[in-house]
């Protein structure tokens, strides 16, 4: 115990350490505040939609009551859907700051409605987000390194070495009281503000705990590094150079050349390109045939077969049934792209066995539930709704019943996870 | 610290070898210093000095022969045989941000041992640093001042065996004049010093015995004898002619 309040004394005497120290709490305080305010803004986001929404629908209301046609009411119509940022997204944006957690659709086509957001903000996605996990992930590191790069050297250069090892109960005990204490103060420097964030945020105790498990042996890991590299005799700067260039092949290079070689494995049509077909689709069903559209059509809704045939003229219930059929028709292609990005997913599991850096940042999104996982989990809730939105229509269209001011009231509400 | 060797010997070093690789550095050395025996060994560079600090040390594995530390091998127990021994390296580096005190307290601390501030205190005068010097941070230190820092420390462990490593380079003769006086303390607590030096000078004044090294060996030993204790002139003849091939 004397040692270690010595080791503390050394540590906080020397100015440079303790600079580190409170400059990586100050960044993993400003991640968490970042990513709170981020979580706020969206959940503010999801909550200035809902009377929006009332009163938007409440204008349509108004207009399509005069014409009474379901028809109007199923295009003018958006219905809201929405993504709630979890307990724990705070930590980790993930998925969050490119893909919509916000989405209103319409009973039309669904898959161009789906990837329309890959149409804005492109430049999100190039910087990415500040947040926790990537202090953790690509800043902490830099901080062992300027903590541990001279661990050993600094005390040969500084001419102790030798009369430290000679001091009785210095040796493997020294370093590991030195080492554990750096190490203990950059996870305490990290893992303090993501409690703090955790608790602010209402997260479960587990999510928290795991995070900070996680991070303590990503730092655990760094350390190990950083160690190993100390080992080899060589100087200060050879020695914080070498853990510079473990760094970046670790956390930059390899991470790139995993992604390239994920990429070019599975290759994954862009979702815009999935739009583009569809709405090809949807341009092509002008010209082609109204009974072949709707034979395509009750193949997918036969309940809907023995209903009048349209005449050649414009009827919502075909216009409605040739966005399905598109929707149809773009199936195989959306569950490629849907399979493309699990396995892509599933080989950057892989990778992340290998690479702490694409685990640990993997393993924070999912924990926080703002990975490609939950991004899909959120598609299918909306496909679901769409479903729903769709056959909620269908009776008004295709029995020809008028659309009344009541039955903006029966459709039905998204139900998010 | 109790002695458990029969002889009662702090220091015991017998028929000592020592190779580097293909390169035999200590070639039958033998050395023995009492309690409170001030021991010089002299010798040119590469006559294998250092390597018998490191052997003592038990950083360095003999081929050969034994090294005895009150009895303790410490090539199989360094932790036990290092509780015996202070050693002071040719530069004594301390931790520049920590006050002569700090310093103490934390060496003292790495072996878990603990001493009251007066206990410190006491080890500073008696090792002749200025009372203002206590609580300032070394990094204003010269070497004189870390070297009693230094020496203090090894007052405060009490141990049998001091190690010194060219203690006397670099001071002036005053410092040096004021070091010799700090080994005639240790030297009335019992503790025996080995002393590594090219000062012959400094070595006549202070050691009780002067062994030369050459090729790994004692070649030649004096012993300080009468009130002029030593015949400078003939040790400084021995200690200039070519080394051995």
């Amino acid at each position: 115990m004397i040692a270690f309040k010595n080791e503390w004394l050394l540590f906080r005497r020397s100015r440079l350490g303790l600079v580190m120290i409170l400059l990586l709490a100050a960044l993993a305080i400003a991640s968490v505040v970042a990513g709170l305010v981020e979580v706020d803004r969206q959940r503010a986001a999801i909550e200035r939609i809902h009377p929006l929404q009332k009163q938007d629908v409440s204008a349509i209301a108004n207009w399509v009551t005069k014409t009474g046609t379901a028809g109007d009411a199923a295009y003018f119509t958006f219905h809201e859907t929405w993504d709630p940022p979890s307990r724990l997204a705070f930590a980790a944006l993930g998925m969050r700051d490119v893909s919509p957690y916000l989405l209103r659709v319409r009973a039309l086509g669904l898959e161009s409605q789906l990837y329309d957001s890959e149409n804005y903000n492109p430049e999100l996605a190039l910087p990415g987000r500040f947040d926790y996990a990537f202090v953790l992930v690509y800043l902490a590191p830099l901080f062992v390194i300027a903590l541990f790069h001279d661990l050993i050297s600094g005390e040969r250069e500084a001419g102790r070495l030798r009369m430290l090892e000679a001091t009785p109960g210095a040796g493997r005990r020294l370093w590991v009281r030195r080492i554990g204490l750096r190490y203990l103060l950059l996870v305490a420097s990290l893992a303090l503000p993501l409690v703090a964030g955790g608790i602010v945020a209402g997260a479960h105790l587990q999510g928290i705990a795991a995070m900070v498990g996680l991070t303590a042996a990503y730092m655990a890991f760094w350390v190990l590094v950083a160690w190993l590299i100390g080992r080899l005799n060589i100087g200060s700067a050879a020695s914080a150079a070498s853990m510079a260039a473990a760094w970046l092949l670790l956390t930059l290079v390899l991470p790139a050349l995993a992604h390239v070689a994920i990429t070019r494995a599975v290759p994954v049509n862009q979702g815009v390109e999935l739009s583009l077909a569809h709405r090809d689709a949807v341009h092509g069903a002008w010209d082609i045939p109204q009974e072949k559209t709707m034979a395509e059509f009750f193949r997918y809704h036969p309940e809907w077969s023995d209903t009048p045939p349209t005449d050649g003229t414009f009827h919502w219930k075909w216009y409605l049934a040739f966005h399905h059929v598109a929707d149809r028709s773009v199936a195989p292609q959306a569950q490629s792209y849907r399979q493309g990005l699990l396995e892509r997913d599933e080989l950057t599991r892989w990778v992340g066995a290998v690479l702490p850096a694409v685990g640990v940042q993997a393993a924070f999104t999912r924990l926080a539930g703002t990975d490609i996982q939950a991004q899909l989990t959120y598609q299918d809730r909306i496909r679901a709704y769409h479903t729903r939105l769709r056959t909620f229509y269908y009776p008004y269209l295709f029995n020809d019943r008028p659309f009344t001011e009541a039955d903006f009231a029966k459709a039905p509400v998204f139900a998010p996870g | 610290m109790t002695y458990h060797e029969p002889s009662g010997l702090p220091l015991l070093i017998a028929n000592l070898v020592v190779d580097y690789g293909a390169h035999r550095v200590l070639n039958g050395l033998d050395l023995s210093i009492r309690p409170g025996e001030i021991y010089a060994l002299l010798g040119g560079n590469g006559a294998g000095k250092s390597t018998t600090l490191a052997a003592i040390m038990g950083f360095v594995p003999p081929a050969s022969g034994e090294v005895r530390v009150c009895g303790v091998a410490p090539g199989s127990a360094p932790v036990q045989a290092r509780r015996a021994i202070a050693y002071l390296p040719e530069n004594v580096a301390l931790y520049e941000h920590l006050t002569a005190r700090e310093n103490i307290q934390y060496f003292l601390g790495i072996s878990s041992e603990r001493r009251t501030n007066a206990e410190i205190e006491a080890a500073f005068n008696a090792a002749g640093l200025q009372e203002d010097a206590f609580n300032r941070r070394v990094a204003g230190f010269s070497k004189g001042m870390r070297q009693k820092v230094a020496i203090a420390l090894a007052l405060l462990r009490h141990v049998p065996l001091v190690l010194l490593d060219e203690p006397t380079s670099g001071l002036d003769p005053r410092a040096t004049q004021d070091f010799n006086r700090l080994l005639g303390g240790l030297r009335e607590r019992g503790s025996a010093v080995l002393m590594v030096t090219h000062d012959l000078l400094s070595a006549a004044d202070t050691a009780d015995r002067i062994g030369f090294l050459d090729a790994g060996r004692i070649v030649q030993e004096s012993v300080a004898e009468g009130p002029d204790r030593y015949d400078v002139r003939a040790l400084h003849r021995h200690f200039a002619r070519p080394v051995a091939a």
